[in-house]
């Protein structure tokens, strides 16, 4: 026992002598990994911050991006700990997803500390929308119809049972009075776009999501949105009544950001953070956000390691309330 | 007449002569890549992308390379089913059936000529249908929810056990062990691990490129290894190249397949997560069924066999483009990698697409139509240079294929771990063809069972549990019927041919012995 | 009779694979099905389809001498360990190493195989390293 932990003492300390010795960090065929399809959030985070640090100029190679779906984000979080643990080039898409399912424990031994969370660049809202002919109006009458028999309303959501997707509609019901909202009619979809094709075509009643995946098919006129999940109405979109005025009191943010591997040296993450913060003073990167629907919110270092162990924390103690887990 | 004219806007932006140079490049780039087993369009348009940046290229004529790979690729990944009995991807296999019999009776030439056609006449009528039929079909694509899906893919299991082997009972195992290895990995529901017994490797699940080059290429070395050993030399046999061209009356009498093919590929194609393998099954299958009813020349190098899966599989890869850009829904793996491409640059697809960035939507078909034609035109006259293939004997041309499969995959995945996969894929191929299991359901129920199995669980969540919703609808009503006339039809009509066959064969008997 | 084999194996599996399904771990909150209920279906697809081989087994296949399954045998060892060593020892040399072995054991001529050996290795690196640019396996010469 004792020889092994000299054995990995030694090692570490070699480690950091390597990591030391190479000053200046610059990155080298950079890798960001989107744990998803192409098309859904982690994806635009990633597709985004290659665009901009090669754009920018902060990185010389241009990043490639690389799709890995799979357990809701598990696959590639289990492929960083275990297989990347000290590469220097890789980035990966992050989300409150990310720090939701860490505090739920669906990444199988998963802890905040596996992986070094970099930081957030934005947050948007989530929102629930129905289909443009759908019998509701407004939130109220979906949720008077919940109340009556929670199975009557099928939610499409992008991702696994029990994801942020999930926890959305589960707060608005017990905010409307239902007493077991585990008993809400959930249907998992791989990806946003799927869950909408399920609204699109009938299968289920609703869709939770976040508001950037449904704007392509608001403004198409196919889907109508009951209520955004953020503390006042979007700039952009005033018609748009929040969740909060119907007497819903739930704000539901999704943060964007990114982390990378936690044995990569501090030179790289360093670096990597620095990167993020010259690419969030850019305002052609502002400016796509707000495309996107998305407003700024920005935590670096110290501060995004006190941020994501708060957001688990509060996932936690609101899974446990909710009651899906013990 | 509007939507002509703004196809014809979309002629003026692809025609420079730069995009033709990069639609030619793209065309013999994809030829290559399909051809090689172990890399499929999906992977030849991913390793372009980068390419296209780093080269500073434009969304247009990066989309005209790019699509160009994709159709090319498809094009290419028929050559070695037809000469190696090979496929060069998934899609491909079902061009082995008859493709490779065809050869073998010393008509490669006629074949590759006539699969060039067919995938010609596929991709063609599907790239019509995408620009004339778009937003209805997205309707199409919406009539199928969970159930209706499910039922599809169990209609896909149920027609195959009829044409895969003389013994149902054994396609329906090969589906089994497909289905069963596709459960391996994170479940896509919950996240709850399946099957993996703590590796790693297995989180993803088993990739179906590792299956197929294990279970088509490895296995062809193995089983000729076998046979060299028993004696005959792998060289002893010099293939035939025969005429190229095949005969005007060949090609009339697969015409109405073209048609009934074309329209299966390209619905298979339109709806999400079926996509160019399904689309290129369903048409063998189906077309089968109704022109070969009593199983005879169907794998014995029937052309209307190597024409059915070769228009079915093109008119899917023209149709996979309709969810992709009106939905912003891949289809399909190559489908996933052309959306990534689109967001990258900048061009969300959509419902509102076709009126954002029409410029887009319409050089993008365009440039598919001048793939495809580029690629008729290259694709005849190689036909000559592809056959020569052929004269290298096989003893070293069957290392040679096989080993370039194994480095493709292992190119992309870095994974050694996949390389021994493989390996166990191909003893396993081996023993599989030797009990005459069929190997294709076993790829059918990789690449499928995933979506099977979660589009049932949808299915149930939505009707709380009532298996009814399985026969809710029409759609899935008809979709039943079909599966129960494909498993059965050919259970009866076997029986009743292998009746006749044993009468005529006591007839002959009876002949003789007088 | 080999049919009766290959199904009790087919059957032995199934029900190792039932039973590892029955251990699939159920998160706090699942959907209806689950996931364990399509494993389970299809172990009994695979039950029942071995079973069926056992019932009505085919006519034997014509398997092969000693001699043919050692070859088959011996060139699995050699693949497996190219598999196992390819990072180790480099692309170009153990590609054209395990190449030239399979050509040889096909028929070909032994000084002919080390040429067909080393023209795909180098035919390969060329293709998919230096021009698609994908990564190959490099080992201690860097390449």
């Amino acid at each position: 026992m004792n020889l092994t932990r000299i054995g990995a003492f030694a090692i570490a300390a070699s480690v950091a002598g390597v990591t030391t010795a190479s000053a200046e960090f610059k990155a080298e065929s950079p890798q960001c990994i989107a744990p998803s399809n192409p098309g859904g959030g982690w994806d635009f985070i990633c597709r985004t911050t290659a665009k901009y640090l090669f754009d920018l100029g902060v990185i010389e190679d241009s990043m490639q991006v690389t799709n890995m779906s799979g357990g809701g984000g598990g696959v590639a979080f289990a492929h960083v700990t275990q297989e990347r643990n000290e590469d220097n080039n890789l980035i990966v898409a992050a989300s409150m997803s990310t720090s939701a399912r860490i505090a739920q424990g669906i990444y199988e031994g998963a802890e905040q500390d596996d992986v070094h969370f970099l930081a957030t660049f934005g947050a948007e809202y989530g929102a629930i929308a129905v289909n443009a002919d759908s019998k509701y109006q407004t939130l109220n009458e979906m949720m008077d119809d919940i109340l009556a028999d929670p199975k009557s309303v099928g939610i499409a959501g992008g991702s696994s049972v029990g994801s942020f997707d999930h926890i959305k509609p589960m707060l608005l019901a017990r905010e409307a009075g239902l007493a077991d909202v585990t008993q809400m009619k959930y249907v998992s979809y791989s990806g946003g776009g799927e869950a909408m094709t399920g609204l699109l075509s009938g299968s289920v009643e609703a869709l939770s999501g976040d508001f950037s995946e449904m704007l392509g098919f608001l403004e198409s006129g196919d889907i109508r949105i009951l209520a955004i999940m953020g503390p006042e109405r979007l700039k952009n979109f005033p018609d748009i009544p929040t969740a909060k005025e119907q007497g819903y009191d739930v704000i539901g943010a999704n943060w964007r950001g990114l982390y990378m591997p936690a044995g990569a040296s501090d030179e790289a993450k360093a670096f990597w953070s620095n990167a993020i913060q010259t690419m969030v003073a850019d305002p052609g990167f502002q400016g796509t956000l707000e495309a996107a629907a998305m407003a700024p919110f920005n935590n670096f270092g110290d501060d995004m390691y006190n941020f994501v162990a708060g957001s688990i924390e509060d996932v936690t103690k609101l899974s446990k309330e909710i009651g899906i887990i013990e | 007449m509007e939507t002509l004219s703004l196809l014809a806007g979309g002629f003026a932006l692809a025609f420079t002569a730069q995009n033709l140079m990069l639609a030619l490049i793209g065309c013999f780039i994809g030829t290559i890549v399909g051809a090689l087993p172990g890399l499929g369009p999906s992977n030849g348009v991913a390793i372009l992308i980068p390419i296209a940046f780093s080269l500073g290229l434009g969304p247009i004529p990066s989309l005209i390379l790019l699509c160009s790979v994709y159709y090319g690729a498809l094009y290419g990944s028929r050559i070695s089913a037809i000469l190696l009995n090979i496929p060069g991807d998934d899609a491909a296999m079902m061009t082995c059936l008859d493709g490779h019999p065809m050869a073998q009776k010393g008509m490669p030439g006629q074949a590759l000529t006539l699969s060039a056609i067919a995938s010609f006449v596929g991709a063609f009528i599907a790239t019509w249908g995408l620009v004339f039929l778009a937003p209805q079909l997205v309707k199409i694509a919406l009539l199928f929810g969970p159930a209706e899906y499910f039922v599809l893919y169990v209609m896909a299991f149920a027609t195959l056990g009829g044409i895969m082997s003389n013994n149902q009972g054994k396609a329906l195992f090969a589906v089994a062990v497909g289905l069963a290895i596709a459960m391996v990995g994170s479940d896509s529901q919950t996240g709850s691990q399946r099957f993996t017994f703590g590796q790693i490797y297995l989180f993803d699940g088993v990739s179906f490129l590792v299956a197929v080059v294990g279970l088509f290429a490895l296995s062809e070395v193995f089983y000729f290894l076998e046979k060299h050993h028993s004696g005959t030399r792998g060289d002893a046999k010099q293939m035939k190249i025969g005429k190229l061209m095949p005969k005007w009356s060949t090609i009339k009498s697969c015409i109405p397949t073209m048609g009934r093919t074309t329209v299966i590929g390209f619905i298979c194609g339109v709806l999400p997560g079926s996509g160019a393998t399904l689309g290129s099954f369903l048409s063998y299958s189906l077309e089968k069924a109704t022109v070969d009813r009593d199983g005879k020349s169907f794998g014995t190098g029937d052309p209307r066999g190597v024409v059915a899966p070769e228009v079915g599989n093109n008119a899917a890869a023209g149709g996979s483009l309709v969810p992709m850009l009106s939905l912003g829904i891949p289809g399909s793996g190559t489908t996933a990698i052309l959306l990534a491409l689109l967001l990258q640059l900048n061009i969300t697809p959509g419902p509102l697409l076709f009126s954002k960035n029409p410029d887009i939507v319409w050089s993008l078909i365009a440039s598919l139509f001048i793939a495809n034609v580029m690629l008729l035109v290259m694709n005849v006259p190689l036909v000559g240079i592809f056959t020569r293939v052929l004269l290298v004997p096989t003893r070293i041309m069957m290392p040679i294929v096989a080993m370039i499969s194994v480095v493709g995959v292992y190119s992309l995945s870095g994974s050694t771990v996949d390389v021994m996969t493989m390996v166990g894929f191909g003893l396993l191929g081996w023993l599989f063809r030797k009990l005459d299991v069929p190997i294709v359901p076993i790829i059918l129920g990789i690449l499928l069972g995933n979506e099977m199995e979660v589009n049932l669980r949808r299915a149930m969540t939505i009707s709380d549990g009532e298996w009814s919703i399985l026969v809710g609808s029409p759609l899935a009503i008809i979709l039943w019927a079909i599966a129960i006339t494909g498993f059965l039809l050919p259970v009866i009509l076997g029986r009743r041919v292998k009746k006749r066959m044993a009468a005529e064969l006591n007839e002959t008997n009876a002949a003789s012995d007088t | 009779m080999s049919d009766r084999i290959f199904g009790g194996v087919g059957l032995a599996l199934a029900i190792f694979y039932i039973w590892a399904a029955s251990t699939i771990k159920l998160t706090f909150m699942v959907d209806l099905v689950g996931p364990r209920t399509f494993p389970y279906i299809i172990g009994a697809g695979l039950a029942l389809t071995s079973v069926y081989m056992m019932i009505r087994p085919d006519d034997e296949p014509d398997w092969p001498s000693a001699g043919g399954v050692m070859e088959i045998l011996a060139a699995t060892v050699v693949m497996l360990l190219y598999g196992r060593f390819l990072p180790e020892v480099g692309f170009i040399v153990s590609t054209a190493l395990a190449t030239a072995y399979l050509t040889w054991r096909l028929g070909t001529l032994p000084q002919w195989s080390v040429v067909v050996g080393a023209s795909t290795s180098v035919g390969i690196y060329i293709v998919f390293h230096l021009i698609l640019g994908l990564s190959l396996a490099k080992g201690p010469l860097g390449f």
